[in-house]
Formats: structure tokens, sequence, C-alpha cells
């Protein structure tokens, strides 16, 4: 099996995450044997940020970095394990609240595809870019 | 259409301000989109912008250079450097190019910086005679944003920290260096110069905060200039599209001395501009603040201020700005600044009302009121944006966290000092 950053680099969908990743110099952490849970926001939910929004983190790492780091939960947790629960701490240290009474819901985002199994943990991708606050 | 889409789906709220609840769902603002209001805010936004470009690079220069001088008589003295300072948001070699116009201060602001009131003669005389711009006002802010403190982010948690301590300590030593006296005092009372940076802290916060916002408020006063916003809620989008675009500037505290930079909160931090800058900076100014001395007596043993300083209602969201217009009060400060930057139209339109030129200050400080419930405005569709749902979301459970969210919102404005209801009539002035 291949690692979180090889699936999303492969899957071709997560161009503008792979990149802030590596800009944040955040790959070699999402290759360790971790185990994470990564949201993920697809190339289509960083379209829907409005304009420069992507450009300032960009200039800015350590903001950008804070801001991946949202969507990165410790250990592995899978769609099943998430049920059980209404919220997570994320790296970042902010809370990510979890709705799976009707569908699978992440805070105002809405998992399109959950439960992508990687060698150090799983992705689950979602339809919209998570803030904190 | 947004509007139809949401009402066939939720029925009418039953909230006491349920009109204005309606019109934010509808993707507008507090304020009613009329073109005498949108004439009114952006014309003072544009007043404000011109005194905000001094504000900015005094509560920097403040923060970076003037630091703990003991005697600081020459704080609001800008130096050349600050004034040529590049707003990283302006000019050809912007970050990110917000505002058409330079990135060194606004022409307006050095011409009236030069003349004043009154006429052209040394620095020092305009400052004695009070004929300047009135940096006291910002110091108020920032005041209020120090003094309130904990208001979310981890800015004002991180000023608590070891680490934040170990760097002031390291600054406060490099700055005194040579000064026996200034440094025995510190080795008597260390807490009390910890706190004088943190207060220092938040110029730094509250001037990167500025530097942005005058940009963003000049190009709302071109583009409407312009033709190019002609409704209140083009002009709200434009400050919600601004509040995303800026969102991840970082907010630090670097102190420089003998051309050495000492990093008292570090970029690497990861505080940004909307976290630890301007929720803060809202939640302080705009809705609570504190009692204006002057103005009006409290009573606290009667009830009279709150007990929760959450609870303070002392904000420009609930100013009563005819009893505040005396001198010396910070808001007054303000509106006697603006006043020297106001457009054309807006002094046109001000003599036309009421007492015209003899209570000009009143009715710029009420269109100042209009203009900040477009910002509040502003700052909450941004926030249900980031955290909510679209307002067009065809989830109709999703549209009642929405509509649950502008009500809670919504409920600061019940009580009867603020000016919600009042900035609905176009009567009020």
């Amino acid at each position: 099996m291949a690692d979180i950053v090889d699936i999303a680099v492969s899957a071709g969908s997560f161009q503008t995450l792979v990149t802030a990743v590596q800009l944040a110099g955040l790959v070699e952490t999402l290759k360790s044997p971790g185990p994470f849970t990564v949201f993920a926001p697809t190339d289509d939910a960083f379209e829907k940020l409005p304009e420069g929004t992507v450009q300032t983190l960009a200039q800015n790492i350590p903001q950008l970095a804070r801001i991946l780091t949202y969507h990165v939960v410790p250990g592995k947790l899978k769609a099943s394990d998430l049920a059980q629960l209404n919220k997570l701490t994320s790296v970042e240290g902010s809370e990510i609240p979890i709705d799976t009474s009707e569908g699978f819901e992440v805070k105002n985002a809405t998992v399109i595809a959950p439960d992508i199994e990687a060698d150090n943990g799983v992705i689950h991708v979602i339809d919209t870019v998570l803030l904190m606050g | 259409m947004t509007a139809t889409v949401t009402k066939a789906i939720l029925p009418p709220s039953t909230h006491e301000f349920a009109p204005i609840i309606h019109r934010l769902e509808a993707g507008g603002a507090m304020l009613p989109d009329t073109p005498e209001n949108l004439m009114q805010i952006i014309g003072i936004y544009k007043a404000y912008a011109v005194p905000m470009d001094f504000y900015w690079r005094d509560l920097l220069y403040i923060a970076e250079r003037v630091f703990l001088d003991p005697f600081p008589f020459f704080k609001y003295f800008l130096p050349k450097e600050y004034l040529e300072l590049h707003n990283h948001y302006a000019g050809d070699d912007a970050d990110l190019r917000i505002w058409r116009g330079k990135a060194t201060a606004h022409p307006e602001l050095l011409a009236f910086m030069e003349k004043g009131e009154t006429f052209k003669m040394p620095k020092l005389f305009h400052h004695l005679w009070h004929d300047r711009v009135n940096m006291e006002f910002a110091e108020a802010c920032m005041r209020a944003m120090l003094w309130h403190r904990g208001m979310g982010g981890k800015f004002d948690p991180y000023l608590d920290t070891d680490e934040y301590k170990a760097n002031a300590d390291r600054a406060i030593k490099a700055y005194f260096q040579g000064n026996p006296v200034m440094l025995g005092l510190y080795k008597l009372f260390p807490e009390m110069f910890i706190e004088q940076v943190r207060q220092l802290s938040y110029y730094s916060n509250l001037g990167l905060f500025w530097e942005v916002m005058a940009p963003v408020f000049f190009e709302m006063s071109d583009r409407y200039d312009a033709g190019d916003i002609k409704t209140v809620p083009e002009a709200m989008n434009f400050l919600v599209n601004a509040i995303f675009a800026i969102a991840g500037r970082p907010i630090y505290h670097h102190l420089h001395i003998r051309g050495e930079v000492y990093e008292i909160i570090p970029k690497s931090c990861g505080f940004m501009w909307l976290y630890e800058a301007a929720l803060p900076y809202v939640e302080a100014v705009f809705y609570r603040t504190a009692p204006f001395r002057g103005t009006k007596s409290y009573n606290a043993q009667a009830q009279q201020v709150p007990e929760d300083q959450k609870d303070f209602h002392y904000g420009i969201l609930y100013a009563d700005v005819f009893p505040v217009g005396t001198a010396g009060i910070p808001p007054t400060l303000l509106m006697q600044d603006m006043l020297h930057f106001l457009p054309q139209y807006l002094i046109d339109y001000y003599q036309q009302h009421c007492r015209g030129k003899d209570d000009m200050l009143i009715q710029l400080g009420i269109s100042f009121q209009r203009s900040m419930y477009v910002v509040t405005s502003a700052v909450i569709q941004a926030l249900r944006t980031a955290l909510l749902y679209p307002l067009d979301d065809p989830n109709p459970r999703h549209l009642k966290a929405n509509r649950a969210f502008f009500e809670a919102q919504l409920n600061r404005f019940k009580r009867p000092e603020a000016r919600l209801r009042d900035v609905q009539s176009q009567n009020y002035r």
C-alpha cells in the first residue's frame, strides 16, 4: 500500500493540497508512520475560497501549515470509528466537530469519499476547506 | 434569487430582528441598501483610511522602535522611514495588491501633517497645539484589546507563556543595554516591564491589523468613485473577500535595536490576521470597549456596569454619539480626525441636514456607526462562509444552522443601547 502523500499525489484531484503540503514542509511528517487521519479537501474545495486566500497563505508558511494541520488528526480513525464521536482535536489544536447523523459531515464540509486507506493512516475526502473558529 | 430559495425552504424567522435576519439570509447587510447609506459609508471609509494610514505606521513605530522608552515624548513624531514604509497591500511591490494607490503614506495625510488646521509650522508646535492626528484614539483601541484580552485566538494566551517571557526578557535587556538604572528597575519589577511589553505587542497587533484595513477602505472609495460599487451588499462583499484574502497575513512583534531584530513574537508562531487580530479587534472595539470617562456616570454597585467583561457594550455599535461628542473622548478624537479628510460629497450632504457645519462631528459619527454596522455585517457573513454554509445551500438543515448563527449574532443587539434599530432609518442623524 502507499502512504497518505503518495495516494493524494496519484489521485490527481488534490493538486492544490499537495502543493500546499510541499510548501509547508509537511511531506515528511505525512510520510512518517503516524498514523494520521487526514481530511483532504479537493481542488474544487480550494477553488471555493475567495480570490487571494490561497495566495496569502502560500506567502506565509507557518500560517499555511496551521491551516493544513487543522485537517489532520492523530490516529487512524475510519468512518465507523468517527460515528461514535462528535468532535476531534486536530494537530493544530482546535476542535473539529463531526456529524454522522445524516451522511458524514466534518464541520461544514461533507465527506465525499470516506475511508481511503493508506499505510500510515486514512484519508476522508471533503468538499470544503476547513477553517478554525 | 437567493432569498426566494431560502424563504421557500425555511419558515420566516420569529426573531425580534426578523427583517434583518431575512436580509442577511438574502446576502445583504444589517444596514439597509439605499444610495444614501452607501454614499455615507463609503465617504466615511475614505475619511477613516487617511488617519488610519498614520495610526498603523505609528503603532508599528512605537512597537518596533520607541518600545520601552521611559519618556516617550516623541512617539507621535513619525520618522521618514515609517512614513515611507511600504504598505504590504498597496503599491507595485505589494504582497497582494488591494489598493491601486501608492504604498507610502497617503498624500492627504502628508499635507495635513504639514499644515494641520492652522498653517505650516514646526512639528513640535503642531503637536503642542494638538493640531495633528489624534494618535490617542489608536492607543485607546489598542488598550481595549489589551484590557479585555482572551477574546479568542492564540495571540493572547501566548503572552503568558514562558517562551514569550523569555523573548521579552531578551528584548528588554538588549534595549536597556548600558543603562544600569533601567536594568536595576527591571530586576526589581520584572512583571511590570513584561506587562509593558505585552501592551507593545498589542501595539504591533493593531498596527498590522490596520495596515490591511487602510488600503481596503481606499480601494472601496476608488471603486465607488469609478461606479464599480453600486450597492451596500456590494460594498459588504468587497469587505468579505478582503477578509478572506488577508486572513493568513502573519501577526507578530519584532523589535529593532541598533540594526538587530529581536523577535518577541516570531512569525513562525503562525498567528494569523483573521484569528489573532481581526476577530479580537471587532470584539474589543466594536462591541465591548469600556465606558469613556467624562461621557456619563455609571454606578457599578447598582449593576449599571456589567459584571462580566464579555457583556460590556460600549463600542461603536452601541454608542450614543451625541454625549460622546466631547473633547478628549476617544470616539470624538476619531471624528475630529475624519473631519479633516471628508470627501466633498459628504461635506455637502451634512450641510443640508441638522445644524449643518455646526454638528458635522455628530453627523459623521453616526455615518461612522452605519459604516461599522456594514463592517460587522461583513465579519458575520465571512464567519458564516468560513464556518457554516452557502446562503443558497439546498439542505434545509444547513440553512437552519445559518439562521441560528445569524439570530445568535443579532441577539447581541437586543439590548436597548444597541443602535441597530436606529440605523434602519435615515432620520437617525
